[in-house]
């Protein structure tokens, strides 16, 4: 590998601070290996936005003492998590009670990542915010060597400033232009591999969340919403509570979106006029709005992870498992993975793709690479099968709305509606048809 | 289901009652606008005057993308929330696209 001049040196850059950046710089961090993390937001967190959740197990991983940390970073534990599923005007709601009151909290981006910016700056990772990477610096083989960064060399030279290392993690998220730059992926993904999420921050009376919603001060709720949320349309509504607000979004594939010409913010605004929002949302403020795209390509669309002098993990590699509504995590486990293989090949003081290969072997053994690869037909499903979004959630909410509203008649002849019922808007055969294909899924 | 009139009616029910307007939503987002830099750009207007059904006006969740009294279409990148839906949502691929520089932009509060 020939030597490059650049402006600063390092062992490993990792462009991108998000849980996966910030993973993989907290385990090199800790040893001892030179590492700079570059963000272009003000902050860790600042350009971030998710549901949503994050799980005690994985930060455990970065922060052994966690919860137990302060300022604590999060918003409230998970004590009742499940599905709400919606027609036009009722609901079906199937929770279930948790019983380790540690397992998971709310979250906000905002305030959960510099939460790990400063685990990783405490490790000894240098963090450099407001900075933005525009291109690869390369050697003479033509292998990445290092980064160039929009920000100028020094005060008397505007020219932008180059940042030289041994290995570069690509922590970048979604949006992974520079992933493709560094050929990583052989094509930018399409709309049907992302659903784009929009979400609101709505903060509600004193008092009134807790008693809307049936929670005590140390409780909260996860629900997933299916039906009438997405008017249809494939994706999935969410409901999260924090300390004093809610967080409430919708997403749906932006392939559909842009098909049937729908706005985002519009399902979100119809979503609120359903009876069971308008009580919960009623007198809310809205505190923040937002956007983000979910990567859904999955193990179909994986990239290659490796390339001589490079990795990538996180969003920017595809580790989203929609279906457990597994992201952070995902983001945590793939960025220390990526951390690993980084520092193994210090050790080694080889940085080709002979020795990063190590990362893809790692990834492999992973349960989560086995998770998105067991479930590499999902996205395909429901894009093909829209029933899941319409007509099962109608079906459900009648079929309850029959068995339980059947006073004075004879119960043959209820259960018998109900056949019709399912006769009716789907058929046996297609009901099978559905269940097989969804089943296949994890066989 | 509803019919297309009655779909109409509820339509203009929520933007009168419930005043539902993206600027407002916009409007609890904190911007840092880089007015040196537009990071977003069509890259030919002709194709946009040639395109048929614009989808850009409706999947951008920030209503970035807007349409002049003469047909053009006009970009408000300051809205902009950084999604990277119109880099590959736009049919002919005509949105020059990239990140505001370091620092600018958007800076979610919450996220």
């Amino acid at each position: 590998m020939g030597k490059v001049k650049a402006d600063f040196e390092y062992d490993v850059v990792i462009v991108g601070g998000g849980p996966a950046g910030l993973s993989a710089g907290i385990y090199l961090g800790r040893k001892g290996v030179k590492t700079l993390l570059i963000e272009r937001g003000r902050f860790c967190g600042a350009k971030n936005l998710f549901g949503g959740v994050v799980y005690t197990e994985s930060i455990k991983t970065l922060a052994p003492e966690f919860p137990n940390v302060e300022p604590f970073p999060c918003e409230r534990q998970v004590t009742e998590e499940g599905y709400l599923i919606l027609t036009e005007r009722g609901y079906v709601k199937l929770t279930h009670s948790k019983e380790d009151r540690t397992h998971s909290f709310t979250a906000f981006r905002a305030k959960f990542d510099p939460f790990l910016a400063d685990v990783a700056q405490r490790a000894g990772v240098d963090l450099a915010p407001k900075t933005k990477v525009v291109d690869f610096l390369k050697d003479d083989d033509g292998n990445i060597s290092g980064v160039i960064v929009d920000r100028p060399k020094s005060f008397f030279d505007s020219s932008p400033a180059s940042i030289s290392a041994k290995v570069v993690i690509l922590a970048e998220g979604v949006n992974r232009v520079l992933s493709q730059k560094a050929g990583l992926y052989s094509r930018d993904f399409q709309p049907e591999e992302v659903v784009l999420s929009v979400k609101e921050v709505l903060q509600l009376p004193k008092g009134e969340l807790e008693k809307r919603l049936g929670l005590k001060e140390d409780e909260g709720l996860a629900l997933e919403i299916l039906g009438f949320i997405t008017q249809g349309y494939p994706g999935l509504g969410f409901l999260y509570t924090n300390k004093n607000s809610i967080s409430f979004g919708i997403g749906v594939f932006l392939s559909e979106l842009a098909k049937n010409r729908v706005r985002p913010y519009e399902l979100l605004e119809r979503a609120k006029t359903h009876p069971f929002f308008q009580r919960l949302f009623e007198g809310a403020e809205v505190l923040e709005y937002g956007a983000h795209l979910i990567p859904e390509w999955g193990y179909k669309g994986f990239p290659k992870f490796y390339g001589n002098g490079v990795l990538v993990c996180g969003d920017a590699g595809g580790f989203v498992n929609p279906l457990f509504k597994e992201g952070t995590n995902l983001a945590i486990y793939s960025g220390l993975l990526a951390g690993e293989t980084a520092f193994l090949a210090l050790e080694k003081g080889d940085f080709s793709e002979k020795t990063l290969k190590v990362y893809e072997e790692k990834l492999k053994e992973s349960y989560f690479y086995k998770d998105l690869a067991l479930a590499k037909n999902m996205k395909d499903l429901f894009l093909r099968n829209k029933h899941i979004f319409s007509t099962y959630p109608e079906l459900l909410y009648e079929a309850m709305s029959l068995f339980f509203s059947a006073q004075g008649k004879f119960k043959r002849e209820v259960i018998k509606e109900i056949i019709t019922l399912i006769k009716k808007k789907r058929g046996f055969l297609g009901v099978l048809k559905d269940f097989l294909s969804f089943a296949r899924l994890f066989w | 289901m509803s019919s297309p009139s009655n779909q109409l009616a509820r339509k203009n029910f929520l933007i009168i009652i419930l005043g539902m307007n993206i600027d407002d939503k916009i409007s609890s987002v904190k911007f840092y606008v880089d007015e040196e830099y537009a990071h977003l750009k069509i890259k030919n207007e002709g194709t946009c005057l040639r395109c048929e059904t614009k989808p850009c006006l409706f999947f951008c969740p920030a209503n970035v993308y807007r349409l002049s009294e003469e047909g053009r279409i006009i970009v408000a990148y300051q809205a902009c929330l950084e999604c990277g839906s119109c880099r590959v949502a736009c049919p002919f691929l005509n949105i020059s696209w990239d990140y505001p520089r370091g620092g600018m932009g958007l800076a979610y509060k919450f996220g």
